[in-house]
């Protein structure tokens, strides 16, 4: 795994956008990224669907990798960290948190996280909150209009990039805006929309190999 | 059973008689009949007549099963099949049970079993997913599918085949018969539903349908013609027609054609308000069915439709059918045409409108189809994991199965003949511990082993969740189209709203509307009028038939010179002769290649006449055989007849040059380079992950958390491609690829037969009769209507023009 990153000037904040879908907060030292969807893949097992566990362990790996890259001391999750129901998946971030004990671990409120706020706070979060604000910026799951700057994620944004010869991709993307950012959805087992219209917005598209400005 | 003939004044037809004799020596079989011959009468009575002469061979309970493939022929044969019970004086109980029946109808079923069940291939599954069903069948005598030939090459003809060999297994002396229409592979397709070792018998009517073909000619010949262009100007023509019949459907290809000839028939006629309807697969069910009651009462004049009504019960009034543009198979032309005249003896009356001038070689082509009874073959799917995974849960889910005996069970049908051992370990091991590798499945419990040994599904929630999604019809995302005071219209496409802004105008169910907003699935809108866009669905576009294609070659050769018979290739006489002026007119043992250079550039055309799907593989397959020589870029546009590679820069081909790029070596090898196989796998996923069980299509109840479980195909195949590449399913995504869409062998074929051909290279400076729809296509595809006509008017004013200037 390679990061590459994109910084950003916003909302007079220095702002680092990575390849692997969360956003460095050079200031802060903190990580902020969104939709994790935890235990979705056993969720899925759960009721006869068998989807490989690796999808899971694979996300949990580069969120450990981040952390220890950019030596963070605060990660913030803006949203559904938990799929559905606890069930070993979400086990399995308990023993990842006790690994960070010295990193604090916020979680925003989201349409899925669903399950008792104390499970929650037993996994090794730290706090939890319907909407959260640091430095000036303001951290809920979904996005709506507000006075501030808005960090938020919950609709999984994409772009539509189309090549020449006809073929097109579909990316996840950063969608940035004079006063929101969303974040895409930091799990791999989940779909994309590429049918949000924010105004006078830039889609920062990511890739294995880079992050494509897209306006 | 004789005075009951007798009563109904009727003779039985050879066939008939041939079948209940057959079918009292205890055989199975296949009786092919052409509709409106008594072809269910002649199985049906045949078991009648088996019970009234040996009633003690046949106990209390089920007797026959009945599968058809349309819920709503049913109805209309167990009504018949019970009147004729009633007159012969026997106390049998005919019913159906499928999704339309009434719940309380259902678990009386269950309790008591009527003697005689009319099912479709889903029910049939439901019906072994019970628990308790082993007493269902104690005492059946005989399964029969009817209209096989439209089971046969789809995957519910698989779910026939396990079915019967389940039930084959619980009964092995159950009968099996089959009724089909006249296809090309009749053999096969009875070695397919009774690859059993019995007694069995193909019983093949004499009796033949008439049909008369009849050519709409344009008033006037266009020679450049192109594609939909005709239609307003036909629709004067068409309206005397239905004028002069008692009732018609007027056939059409696309859903959003039929909504563009609704319009243009009330237009031209305006009477016929109240007198013509809409019919097609996006119209709200009520709707059609409203439309079905009242073509069968003679209260509508004309149905405009699509393959919507290929199949289904009789219409008596229908004695017109009208073919809107090409039908791209002999056996779907002619049983469109047989929806018309339907006592036996009576003549299909049919007529062929073109959408331009060239297909009327296609009517020429029928002609000879139809009269030397050249009818396209169906083939049959094999080694089709998606729908063995589903039906091995609805085994266990039903009572269960032990894996060696169910092994030989599975295996002793057709399309599962050449699984391995391996690939039966692999199927176990996917609905019980998720796949090959366990640990990567906690908590995965589809399918268990009980302690008597037998597989069986335990959850609950699994065993409601997989009998929601028994089957194997996947439907596309798609909207519901609402009025905002209520009021359901139909369907839409997702991708076709998603492009929509409030205040846009479309068109659906003949109505002009006015999307207003989405919320929830549902697509809102007012009623409005003026201006407005047809939506275009997916998947509208059939595949040209093989047989058809050659035919079509056949026909185009003998244009030059046609035969005074031949009223449509004399008709198209100064098309031809521009053709020939311009460019050529291949014969059977050429291969056309057309290179026209333009003001907007270079365009390479090409003319195999294998059906769009076929030159989207062929051309995407060129322009990597040219790239190959010299770096150059190409826009491709094709349509039935041939293909374009359009390029802004000139595409230098020597004549050698041309022959080493339509060179069979290594054919294969560079399809599979030129296209992105993994993508079309992707797509073709989308029906297995559903089938499958990855992807659920119904939930149950309205709990809160039911979208938790949606997860898209092309989600999971991405996941399966890096966890889990040898995944049974995903490589049945490539084989179908590979034998459906790019349809190998016929690829192989076509390039066999361009290789031993005369390649014929021409070079003009304007477009000709040929390549002028092609051309006309692709411009479709990046315009909008208005801008259209107006390019299409320059474009053959220029041609015109270059013409002149020559001569």
């Amino acid at each position: 795994m390679i990061i590459h990153e994109q910084e950003i000037t916003w909302a007079a904040h220095k702002l680092t956008l990575t390849n692997q879908k969360a956003i460095y907060w050079e200031k802060q030292k903190t990580l902020i990224l969104s939709d994790l969807h935890l235990g979705k893949a056993a969720h899925f097992r759960r009721h006869g669907i068998p989807i490989p566990s690796q999808i899971h362990h694979k996300d949990l790996d580069i969120l450990e990798k981040l952390i220890l890259h950019y030596q963070v001391d605060k990660v913030i999750i803006v949203g559904d960290l938990i799929h559905a129901n606890q069930n070993g998946e979400v086990l399995d971030f308990k023993n990842f948190l006790q690994r960070f004990k010295e990193v604090q671990f916020l979680l925003i409120k989201g349409n899925h996280d669903r399950i008792a706020e104390r499970k929650i706070m037993d996994l090794g979060i730290a706090g939890i909150y319907d909407s959260y604000e640091l430095d000036g910026l303001c951290f809920v799951h979904e996005p709506q209009p507000c006075e501030g700057k808005l960090i938020s994620g919950h609709i999984h944004p994409g772009v539509t990039v189309r090549l020449p010869t006809n073929k097109h991709f579909r990316l996840p993307s950063f969608v940035v805006s004079e006063d929101m950012i969303i974040l895409p959805a930091f799990s791999r087992f989940t779909g994309l929309d590429t049918k949000q219209v924010v105004q006078k917005a830039v889609n920062y598209a990511v890739l294995d190999t880079g992050i494509m400005v897209i306006k | 059973m004789s005075s009951w003939l007798k009563d109904h004044s009727r003779t039985p037809f050879t066939f008939q008689r041939q079948s209940w004799e057959k079918i009292y020596n205890g055989y199975s079989g296949m009786v092919v009949a052409p509709t409106g011959f008594g072809k269910t009468y002649s199985v049906f009575i045949g078991i009648l007549i088996d019970y009234m002469n040996r009633p003690q061979s046949y106990k209390k309970g089920l007797k026959l099963i009945w599968i058809t493939p349309l819920r709503s022929l049913a109805k209309d044969l167990a009504r018949a099949m019970q009147e004729a019970i009633d007159q012969i004086g026997l106390d049998w109980v005919v019913e159906v049970r499928n999704g339309d029946t009434d719940i309380k109808i259902k678990q009386r079923q269950s309790k008591q079993m009527p003697d005689v069940l009319l099912l479709t291939p889903e029910s049939l599954h439901l019906l072994i997913a019970q628990k308790g069903r082993d007493k269902f069948f104690a005492h059946l005598k005989a399964i029969v599918i009817d209209e096989w030939h439209e089971l046969l090459s789809s995957k519910r003809g698989v779910m026939v085949e396990l079915a019967t060999a389940f039930l084959r297994s619980q009964r092995p002396q159950l009968l099996i018969w089959g009724i089909t229409a006249t296809i090309g592979n009749l053999d096969e397709a009875m070695q397919v539903l009774i690859p059993y070792d019995v007694k069995k018998i193909k019983i093949v009517a004499k009796e033949k349908k008439l049909i008369d073909i009849i050519s709409v000619f344009p008033p006037e010949i266009e020679i450049l013609p192109w594609a939909g262009h005709l239609g307003g100007k036909l629709g004067d023509q068409v309206v005397p027609i239905i004028l002069d019949s008692k009732s018609t459907i007027v056939f059409t290809n696309t859903r959003s054609q039929s909504e563009y000839w609704y319009q243009i028939l009330l237009d031209a006629y305006p009477d016929f308000a109240g007198q013509l309807a809409l019919h097609h697969s996006s119209i709200d069910i009520n709707i059609r069915n409203w439309i079905e009651e009242a073509l069968s009462e003679g209260r509508l004049k004309a149905v405009v439709s699509t393959s919507s009504l290929d199949l289904g019960v009789d219409f008596k009034p229908v004695d017109t059918v009208v073919q809107i543009g090409s039908s791209k198979g002999v056996a779907r032309f002619m049983q469109r045409a047989g929806r018309s005249g339907h006592s036996p003896y009576a003549v299909s009356k049919i007529y062929f409108v073109p959408t331009h001038s060239l297909e009327l070689i296609e009517v020429s082509a029928l002609k000879e189809a139809v009269k030397t009874n050249l009818i396209e073959s169906r083939e049959p799917i094999v080694l089709c994991y998606d729908v063995l995974v589903q039906f091995l849960v609805t085994v266990a889910l039903g009572g269960g199965f032990t894996k060696e005996e169910f092994y030989s069970v599975i295996q002793s049908t057709y399309s599962f003949q050449w699984m391995t051992a391996e690939d039966w370990d692999w199927c176990i091991s996917f609905i019980t511990v998720g796949g090959k590798i366990g640990r990567n499945y906690e908590e995965f419990h589809k399918v268990v082993k009980n302690e008597e040994g037998l597989y069986v599904v335990e959850k609950r929630r699994i065993a409601m969740l997989h009998r929601m999604n028994i089957g194997v019809i996947v439907s596309d995302a798609m909207l519901k189209v609402k009025f905002l005071g209520g009021g359901y219209i139909g369907m839409v496409e997702e991708y076709f709203i998603s492009k929509l802004k409030a205040g846009d105008k479309f068109i659906l169910a003949g109505r002009v509307l006015e999307f207003i907003r989405m919320k929830e699935m549902t697509a809102y809108v007012r009623a409005s009028q003026g201006k407005a866009i047809t939506p275009s669905w997916l998947g509208g576009r059939l595949p040209l038939s093989s047989n058809l294609s050659a035919l079509l070659r056949k026909k185009l050769a003998e244009s030059k010179n046609p035969a005074a018979r031949e009223k449509e290739l004399r008709f198209l006489h100064p098309l031809v002769a521009s053709q020939v002026d311009k460019s050529h007119i291949p014969s059977e043992d050429e291969f056309l290649v057309e290179k026209i250079k333009t003001k907007e550039g270079y365009h390479l055309f090409m003319y195999p006449f294998e059906g769009r799907l076929i030159h989207e593989v062929m051309s995407s397959l060129m322009a990597y055989r040219i790239s190959q020589l010299y770096p150059i870029s190409f826009s491709m546009a094709m349509n039935d007849y041939g293909f374009e590679l359009f390029s802004d820069t000139d595409i230098e081909l020597s004549e050698d040059q041309l022959k080493y790029i339509l060179r069979k070596e290594d054919m294969m090898k560079d399809v599979t380079a030129s296209i992105n196989a993994a993508e079309m796998a992707k797509r073709k996923f989308r029906d297995i992950a559903v089938i499958g069980g990855y992807v659920i299509q119904n939930q149950y109840g309205k709990q809160q958390n039911n979208r938790s479980l949606q997860a898209s195909s092309g989600i999971i195949f991405q996941v399966l491609e890096e966890h889990e590449p040898n995944n049974l399913l995903l490589r049945q995504a490539y084989t179908e690829v590979f034998n459906q869409q790019l349809e190998e062998p016929r690829l192989v074929q076509a390039f066999e037969r361009i290789n031993s051909s005369t390649i014929i290279y021409k070079f003009t400076d304007s477009f000709t009769p040929l390549s002028f729809p092609i051309k006309v296509d692709s411009l479709r595809q990046s315009l909008s209507s208005e801008d259209l006509s107006a390019r299409i008017q320059r474009m053959q004013e220029q041609s015109k023009r270059l013409n002149r200037k020559r001569r």
